[in-house]
């Protein structure tokens, strides 16, 4: 699903945000990108959307070379991938149905099957009481779901989630994370980044840990991936 | 269903736009209020630009040669009527009028009025007699008409043409002049107001940041987000050309009666005319491109990737 090689993402600056990192996730796995704040999580998510652009290396989503994408292109990658923030992202002028149905608008879906689509995805997250309402008055657990709705609205095949639970209490983080892993055991490869050990020691799955920008293991503490997928280190 | 699905697209970006406009009425109206302001004082301009042009128009229409003649006959002598043709088979000749030398007096004594008793002691008419040439419209250029002078000057029977030659190039340039400060003032207000038109759509783009930046994580293209934006510019720019020319009609029918007597001299005793339907329409299309122009310069460099 997505391969990485030797990417580098380099500030105007000379500093490097992500430095030689090489990467493989298979369809269907689920990896927790971990590290210390400024590690480069983010970058490298951000990389994989299609935000950024590596300033060396090649990287594959969906078996597409999305350094070689033109920004015409962007949309349709995303389109296949569902994103996931700290702070939400949600429009505060929009109802709850507005913000999840924005996706398949986009995506140019009908319009009754909009309305059947994310009325059924905000039944399953227990968000069918909240379709009308405005994200303002909703808890900071269900925008996350709010969210998270959106980002799976469309059954993307590759879910990315930066931070998901940074902003909640631990009893929600653990909802929303059991929302992700069920996501998960529908099929959709998933990567979250998150430097929360809560969460790494309750969900045994693989961990990417990245340190100053550079791949520091692969493994989790309790070995739990290592018959998993091969994950290449450094260049040198 | 690739067609389908891209109609449907356009529609949800343009119901997206309709709600941008409804969520933010100030930004939107202040825009519509920035753009009428321009127009009004564009299309106060070129209201002012078509009635002086209009008066130039109409002192054209007025110009004659004068060929005076030798010949003192009436209207229907051969000798007349044979010069008369030769005149009028000249090219750059529309219409020729012969004032004979008794018609000639009595314009004089018309003229005179109440002095005309100066014109009794007369032994005789010392007046000649004289052809009125109307040149075509279009043949207004000083060489041109001079040009026609020489060639009528030639013609046997006529002993002096006047056309008025230092009238004549005042005349063109001062046609000149309008035409080239309206253009350039013109074309100045224009840019002004393209200006002013992608400033208000820059604050639109920033009052929908945070939507912009979210439709664009969901997979917008640019088109989706830009349409939207191009949709208000012209609206905006359409409605602020309709209030600009209501506004401007509105002023015109209660401000020309207060101008009075300083307007009609100023037209020449020309009435003034407002915007016909095929100017009243290009001030609104020119809103419309304004706006969509102005739209279109402010979303230029909006980032694909962002």
């Amino acid at each position: 699903m997505i391969q990485m090689y030797h990417v580098d993402l380099r500030y105007a600056g000379g500093t490097y945000g992500l430095r030689d990192v090489s990467l493989e996730l298979e369809r269907g796995d689920f990896v927790f990108l971990t590290g210390a704040s400024g590690a480069g999580k983010t970058s490298l998510l951000r990389l994989l959307f299609g935000a950024q652009q590596p300033s060396a290396g090649q990287i594959l989503v969906a078996g597409r070379n999305i350094t070689r994408l033109p920004a015409s292109q962007i949309p349709h990658l995303r389109r296949q991938i569902g994103v996931i923030f700290q702070d939400f992202k949600l429009l505060p002028e929009r109802s709850v149905y507005e913000n999840v149905a924005i996706a398949l608008e986009i995506a140019g879906v009908s319009r009754s099957e909009i309305r059947t689509r994310v009325w059924s995805m905000l039944k399953r997250l227990g968000l069918g009481h909240r379709i009308d309402h405005k994200p303002r008055m909703l808890s900071g657990g269900e925008q996350q779901r709010v969210a998270i709705a959106r980002a799976l609205v469309n059954d993307p095949p590759l879910l990315l989630a930066d931070e998901p639970t940074g902003n909640l209490d631990p009893g929600l983080a653990l909802d929303i994370m059991d929302i992700i892993a069920d996501a998960h055991a529908r099929g959709t490869t998933v990567v979250v980044a998150t430097h929360d050990p809560a969460l790494l020691d309750r969900y045994r799955h693989r961990r990417v840990v990245l340190d100053g920008g550079r791949l520091a293991s692969t493994r989790g503490p309790d070995e739990y991936s290592s018959a998993l997928r091969h994950v290449r280190g450094t260049r040198a | 269903m690739r067609d389908a699905r891209a109609s449907r697209r356009i529609g949800a970006a343009l119901r997206a736009g309709a709600r941008g406009a409804r969520e933010r009425p100030l930004v939107f109206l202040l825009a519509v209020a920035t753009m009428a302001g321009g127009l009004l004082v564009l299309g106060a301009y070129l209201l002012v630009v078509a009635n002086l042009r209009g008066v130039l128009a109409r002192a054209g229409e007025e110009l004659r040669l004068v060929a005076f003649t030798e010949l003192r006959g009436a209207a229907g002598d051969a000798p007349v009527a044979a010069l008369e043709a030769r005149i009028r088979a000249q090219d750059g000749v529309a219409a020729v009028t012969y004032v004979a030398p008794d018609q000639a007096l009595e314009r004089l004594r018309a003229d005179l009025g109440q002095d005309a008793g100066v014109l009794e002691g007369l032994e005789h008419n010392p007046l000649p007699g004289s052809f009125e040439i109307a040149p075509p419209r279009e043949l207004r250029d000083p060489a041109q008409l001079r040009a026609l002078a020489d060639r009528i000057s030639a013609l046997p029977g006529v002993s002096e043409v006047r056309w008025g030659e230092p009238w004549v190039e005042g005349y063109a340039r001062l046609v000149r002049i309008v035409e080239w400060v309206g253009a350039g003032l013109g074309a100045f207000l224009l840019l002004v107001l393209g200006a002013i038109v992608a400033s208000t759509v820059r604050l639109s783009l920033h009052a929908r940041a945070d939507e912009i930046q979210i439709q664009r994580l969901v997979g917008a293209g640019g088109w989706f987000v830009r349409l939207p934006f191009c949709l208000e510019g012209a609206l905006q720019g359409l409605l602020a050309a309709a209030f600009a020319l209501l506004v401007l009609r509105g002023t015109f029918a209660l401000g020309l009666p207060l101008l009075g007597d300083a307007l009609a001299w100023a037209l020449g005793g020309r009435p003034a005319v407002f915007f016909g339907a095929g100017e009243a329409a290009a001030l609104v299309a020119l809103g419309v491109l304004l706006g969509l122009g102005g739209a279109l310069a402010s979303l230029v460099n909006l980032d694909e990737r962002a």
